[in-house]
C-alpha cells in the first residue's frame, strides 16, 4: 500500500519537473511555431549552475534556484535571437539548428563543469513519514512549487494583458499583429519566461536526479512525450501530460523497470497517431 | 449521358455549413461556369467533387458510377482533371518535368523502378504536345520557380489536361492574367472537343460569358440560380449579388 | 528543405561521351588511391563509404521524397544487430547467410514502422520516427535480454565478415575494397531508382503531393516503398558496419544516429545521390582530424557543423560543385567549337 502511495508521490513530483519543463517548450511552440530541441539542455546547464550555486558556492537554495533558471533564460534567449528568430516556419531546419544547439550546449557544460556526474543535492533537507517509510520533504516541496507556479502562470495567461496577448498571438498571429499590438517584444518575453521556468525545473530536478550530461537528450525526450500526450500551447495539456507521464515513469520504473521508457514511447506513439494534436491542445 | 451527378451533397466544417444539399448534373460536352461570391462554397465543391475533401453527407455520380468516397488518384484514372485555385506546380523540376509527372500519372510505367526515365520516348511526345497547347515548349528547360505568374498559370492548366480527361475541373483559371492571356485561356477551352466536359469555377465574367452554356450561382452554400446566360444576367437576385463584381469589370455581355 | 533536381531529363546526346569523365576520373582515384595510403587512412575511407550508403539511403526518402526522419538509424541498427546475433549468438558464420538476413531485417522493420509512421505527416511525422527508433535503442537496453542483445553495452567482439574465400584475410585494404564494392553496388542500384520513372514520381511527390494525387497517383504507396527502400539500404550499412568496427549499441538505433545521418545529407547536399557520399566523407574526415588534437571538443563542433549547414552552407556542397563542373563543360565545349 504504502509502495503505490510513494510511486504515486514520486510520479506527481518528477511529473512537476517535467510540467515546468514543458510549459517552455509548449508555449513556444503554439506561439511561436518554434520547435526548440536544445530546451532539455537548458534544463541541463541550469542544474549544473544550480548545483554549483548550492553545492560548491554555498548559497542558500532559493537563490540556486533563480540563478539556474536565469542562466537557462539567457542561454534560450541566445538561441532564439541568434538562430530561431532567423527561422521562421522552417520546421525541419529549426530541428537541425537546436539538436547541433544540445550538442554545443552539452560539451560546454563537460569543459566548464567536467565528465563527472553531480551527486543529488538537497535544498529542502529532511523527510517525514507516511506509514512505515520515510518520504524526503524536497519532493513534496517540488510538487508545492509546482503548483504554484501552474497557478501563477495560468492566471498571468488568463487574467492578465500580456496573457491575452500572448493567447491572440497563438489563435491568429496576423491579426494580432494588425492590430497594432507588439507581439515580437511579448514573445520574447513569454520565450525568455518559459526557458526560464525550465531552469528552474532544472534546479529542483537536479535534487531528484544530480546533474549529468545525458540529460539534454533524456529530458528532452520526456518533455515530448509530454508534449505529444499534452498538446501543445495549453497549460492544462501540460500539465496532465507530465502527470501521466510522471505517473507512468515511476510506476514503470518500480514493477517493470527495463520497460518503462518504451512503454512511454509506445503511449507517444499510439496518442501521434490516433489524436495527434494531444489530450488537451489548443484549438487553433 | 450524364457526366457528372450530384445528389444533397453537403459539407461542414466544425459548425460551419460550407455546403448546404447541393444537387444538379452536367451532361457530357457542356461547359458549365460556377459563380458566386468568396466563401460560397464554390473551392468546397471542387474538393468534394475531386476527392480532396469527404463529403459530410451526400453522392457524387461520374458517368454513372458513385464516386463519394473514392480517392483522389483513381479519380484521375476515371477520367477527371483539375486545375487549382493557387498554382500547384512543382517549383524546383523544370517545366518539362512537370509536364512529364502530369503525362506519366494515369500511364502504366509510373511503378517502373529500373528502366531509366528516358527510354520512355512517347513521354516526351505527349508533354511536348502538352506544352505546345499552352506555349511553354521553348521554356522547357527552365525551374517552374523562374517562370512568371501567368506562365505558371498557363502551365497549371495545361498539367490538368496532360491525362486527357473527360471532366475538366478549372478554379480560377485565369485569376490574376492580363486580358490578354485570359482570352487564350478562353480559346483553349472552346478548342478542346465535344467530348470533353469543362466545369470551371470563376469571377472573370468575360470568361464565363465567353464560354459557358450554362451558369450556377452559389450563395453560402447554396445553388441560387442556374441556367443559360441570359437567364442569369436577367436574374434580379444574381444583379443583387453582383453589383460589385459588375462594376468592377465593365460590361458583362453574352458573346 | 528544398532540394534541387540538377539533372534535366533530356535525353543524352550521342557523342556526349565527356559527361562520364567525372565517374571515370574519381572512379580510376577512388581504386587506385588506397593502396599508397597508410592502413589507418585506409579504414577511415572504409568508414566513409559505409555511412556514405546510410546517407545516400536516407536521403532517397527525405532529399527526393520529402519525408523528413528522425528515426532513420532505427533500420541501420536492425542491419547491424540482426547479422550480428546471427554470428555470435547462433554460429551461423557464412556471411553470405547473415548479410541478407541482417539486410532483410531492416527492410522488414521499414516496412513495419513506415505503415505506423506515414499514417501522419510533417511533425507529426517527425515524433513518431523519432519515437520509433527511441522504442528500439530502449529496447536493446533491456536487461533481462541482454543474453542475445547485449544490454546497455551492445555487442563486442563481432568477428570480421566470413567470406568462404580460402587464404583471405582482412586488414586495411582487403575491408576497403569490400566495403568500396557494397558502396559501387549500392550507388549503382540507387542511381537506377533515382532515375527512373519511379524516382521521378518521388521527387513530384516532394514538391506538391496534392498535385500528385490529382495526376493519378497513389502517392501514399509511392511513400511507403521509397521509405522501405531507404531502409534496406541503411541497413546494408548496418550490416557492414557492425564487423568492421566490431561492436554495435544501442544508441545505434537511436536520435544521435539518425541526426549524423541529417548532417552527412545536409552538408553534401540533398536531392542529389553523390550529395551524401561527401557530406559524409568531410564530417568523417573533419571528425578524424580533429580527434587527433582534441578530441573532447568534437561534439561542439560537430554541433557547430549542425548549425553552420543551416545558416550558412543552405544547399549543401554538392550543388556547387556542380555548377563548377557545368562552366568547365561550358569552357570545354566553347573551346572545341
Amino acid at each position: 500500500m504504502e509502495f503505490a502511495a510513494i510511486s504515486l508521490l514520486n510520479g506527481i513530483s518528477f511529473g512537476m519537473v517535467l510540467f515546468l519543463l514543458t510549459i517552455g517548450l509548449s508555449i513556444t511552440l503554439g506561439l511561436m511555431g518554434t520547435l526548440n530541441l536544445a530546451h532539455g539542455a537548458l534544463f541541463m546547464v541550469a542544474a549544473f549552475v544550480g548545483w554549483t550555486a548550492a553545492v560548491k558556492l554555498g548559497l542558500n537554495y532559493p537563490l540556486a534556484i533563480l540563478l539556474g533558471g536565469i542562466a537557462a533564460g539567457l542561454a534560450g534567449l541566445a538561441i532564439e535571437r541568434g538562430l530561431l528568430r532567423h527561422l521562421y516556419k522552417q520546421l525541419n531546419e529549426q530541428v537541425v539548428v537546436t539538436i547541433g544547439c544540445i550538442y554545443i550546449l552539452t560539451n560546454l557544460s563537460m569543459w566548464v563543469w567536467g565528465g563527472a556526474y553531480h551527486a543529488p543535492f538537497t535544498g529542502f533537507t529532511g523527510s517525514f513519514p507516511i506509514g512505515d517509510m520515510m518520504y524526503p520533504v524536497h519532493r513534496i516541496a517540488t510538487i508545492g512549487i509546482g503548483l504554484i507556479l501552474f497557478f501563477a502562470i495560468r492566471w498571468l495567461l488568463e487574467k492578465t494583458r500580456l496573457g491575452a496577448i500572448v493567447r491572440a498571438g497563438m489563435d491568429d498571429k496576423e491579426t494580432t499583429t494588425g492590430l497594432g499590438i507588439n507581439l515580437g517584444r511579448v514573445t520574447y518575453l513569454a520565450f525568455f519566461l518559459g526557458c526560464f521556468v525550465a531552469g528552474i525545473a532544472g534546479v529542483i530536478g537536479a535534487q531528484m536526479l544530480g546533474a549529468n550530461l545525458a540529460m539534454g537528450w533524456t529530458i528532452l525526450l520526456l518533455a515530448l512525450i509530454v508534449l505529444v500526450v499534452g498538446g501543445a500551447g495549453s497549460i492544462q495539456g501540460a500539465l496532465l501530460g507530465s502527470m501521466v507521464i510522471g505517473i507512468i515513469n515511476a510506476f514503470g520504473i518500480a514493477l517493470v523497470p527495463d520497460f518503462a521508457r518504451f512503454f512511454m514511447y509506445v503511449v507517444m506513439i499510439i496518442i501521434l497517431m490516433v489524436k495527434p494534436t494531444g489530450l488537451l491542445a489548443r484549438k487553433a | 449521358m450524364e457526366a457528372l451527378r450530384v445528389e444533397g451533397l453537403s459539407k461542414n466544417f466544425g459548425g460551419v455549413q460550407a455546403l448546404k444539399g447541393v444537387s444538379f448534373t452536367v451532361q457530357v460536352g457542356e461547359r458549365l461556369a460556377i459563380i458566386g461570391p468568396n466563401g460560397a462554397g464554390k473551392t468546397t465543391l471542387f474538393n468534394l467533387l475531386n476527392g480532396q475533401e469527404k463529403a459530410t453527407a451526400g453522392r457524387i455520380y461520374f458517368f454513372g458510377q458513385e464516386i463519394t468516397t473514392m480517392p483522389t488518384y483513381r479519380r484521375a484514372h476515371l477520367g477527371q482533371g483539375r486545375s487549382f485555385q493557387l498554382t500547384s506546380l512543382f517549383p524546383n523540376l523544370t517545366v518539362l518535368d512537370n509536364a512529364l509527372l502530369a503525362v506519366q500519372g494515369t500511364e502504366p510505367s509510373r511503378f517502373q523502378l529500373f528502366r531509366p526515365f528516358t527510354a520512355y520516348k512517347h513521354l516526351f511526345t505527349k508533354a511536348q504536345e502538352l506544352l505546345g497547347v499552352v506555349a511553354l515548349w521553348e521554356k522547357r528547360d527552365d525551374l517552374v520557380q523562374a517562370l512568371g505568374y501567368g506562365e505558371q498559370r498557363r502551365l497549371e492548366v495545361a498539367l490538368s489536361l496532360a491525362s486527357e480527361p473527360k471532366l475538366l475541373l478549372l478554379d480560377e483559371p485565369s485569376s490574376g492574367l492580363t486580358a490578354a492571356e485570359s482570352t487564350d485561356i478562353v480559346t483553349m477551352i472552346r478548342n478542346l472537343g465535344p467530348d470533353i466536359t469543362v466545369v470551371v469555377v470563376a469571377h472573370d465574367m468575360d470568361l464565363v460569358f465567353g464560354l459557358a452554356h450554362r451558369i450556377m450561382v452559389f450563395h453560402y452554400g447554396e445553388v441560387i440560380a442556374d441556367g443559360t446566360p441570359e437567364e442569369i444576367q436577367a436574374d434580379s437576385r444574381v444583379k443583387e449579388i453582383y453589383m460589385g463584381i459588375e462594376e468592377e469589370t465593365g460590361n458583362a455581355r453574352a458573346s | 528543405m528544398g532540394a534541387a533536381n540538377l539533372k534535366s531529363f533530356k535525353p543524352p546526346r550521342r557523342g556526349d561521351v565527356i559527361r562520364f569523365a567525372p565517374y571515370i576520373v574519381i572512379g580510376v582515384i577512388l581504386i587506385i588511391l588506397p593502396l599508397f595510403l597508410p592502413s589507418h587512412l585506409q579504414y577511415l575511407m572504409a568508414r566513409v563509404f559505409i555511412f556514405a550508403i546510410f546517407a545516400m539511403s536516407l536521403n532517397l526518402i527525405w532529399g527526393y521524397t520529402g519525408l523528413f526522419t528522425l528515426g532513420h538509424a532505427a533500420f541501420f541498427g536492425v542491419g547491424g544487430y540482426a547479422s550480428s546475433i546471427l554470428v555470435m549468438r547462433y554460429g551461423i558464420e557464412s556471411f553470405w547467410l547473415i548479410a541478407p538476413a541482417g539486410i532483410l531485417m531492416a527492410a522488414l522493420v521499414a516496412a513495419v514502422f513506415g505503415f505506423i509512421a506515414l499514417r501522419v505527416s510533417g511533425l507529426y511525422f517527425l515524433m513518431v520516427t523519432f519515437a520509433l527508433g527511441q522504442l528500439l535503442s530502449s529496447l536493446a537496453e533491456v536487461d533481462a535480454w541482454r543474453d542475445i542483445t547485449g544490454g546497455t553495452f551492445g555487442l563486442r567482439g563481432i568477428p570480421p565478415p566470413n567470406l568462404g574465400i580460402p587464404g583471405f584475410t582482412w586488414n586495411g585494404i582487403s575491408w576497403y575494397y569490400f566495403v568500396f564494392l557494397a558502396f559501387a553496388i549500392c550507388y549503382f542500384l540507387l542511381h537506377r531508382i533515382v532515375n527512373s520513372p519511379f524516382g521521378h514520381v518521388l521527387q513530384g511527390i516532394r514538391e506538391g503531393e496534392p498535385r500528385m494525387r490529382a495526376l493519378g497517383y497513389n502517392t501514399w504507396r509511392y511513400k511507403y516503398i521509397a521509405f522501405i527502400i531507404g531502409g534496406l539500404f541503411a541497413g546494408v550499412a548496418g550490416v557492414l558496419f557492425a564487423p568492421f568496427m566490431m561492436l554495435i549499441g544501442p544508441r545505434h538505433f537511436a536520435i544521435i544516429t539518425s541526426a549524423e545521418g541529417l548532417l552527412y545529407v545536409l552538408v553534401g547536399g540533398a536531392g542529389t545521390l553523390f550529395g551524401p557520399v561527401i557530406g559524409a566523407a568531410v564530417i568523417i574526415s573533419m571528425e578524424y582530424g580533429v580527434s587527433m588534437y582534441t578530441p573532447e571538443r568534437w561534439p561542439l563542433i560537430l554541433g557547430a557543423m549542425f548549425v553552420i549547414v543551416v545558416m550558412f552552407l543552405r544547399g549543401g556542397i554538392y550543388p556547387h560543385l556542380i555548377n563548377l563542373w557545368r562552366k568547365v563543360r561550358l569552357r570545354y565545349s566553347q573551346w572545341k567549337h
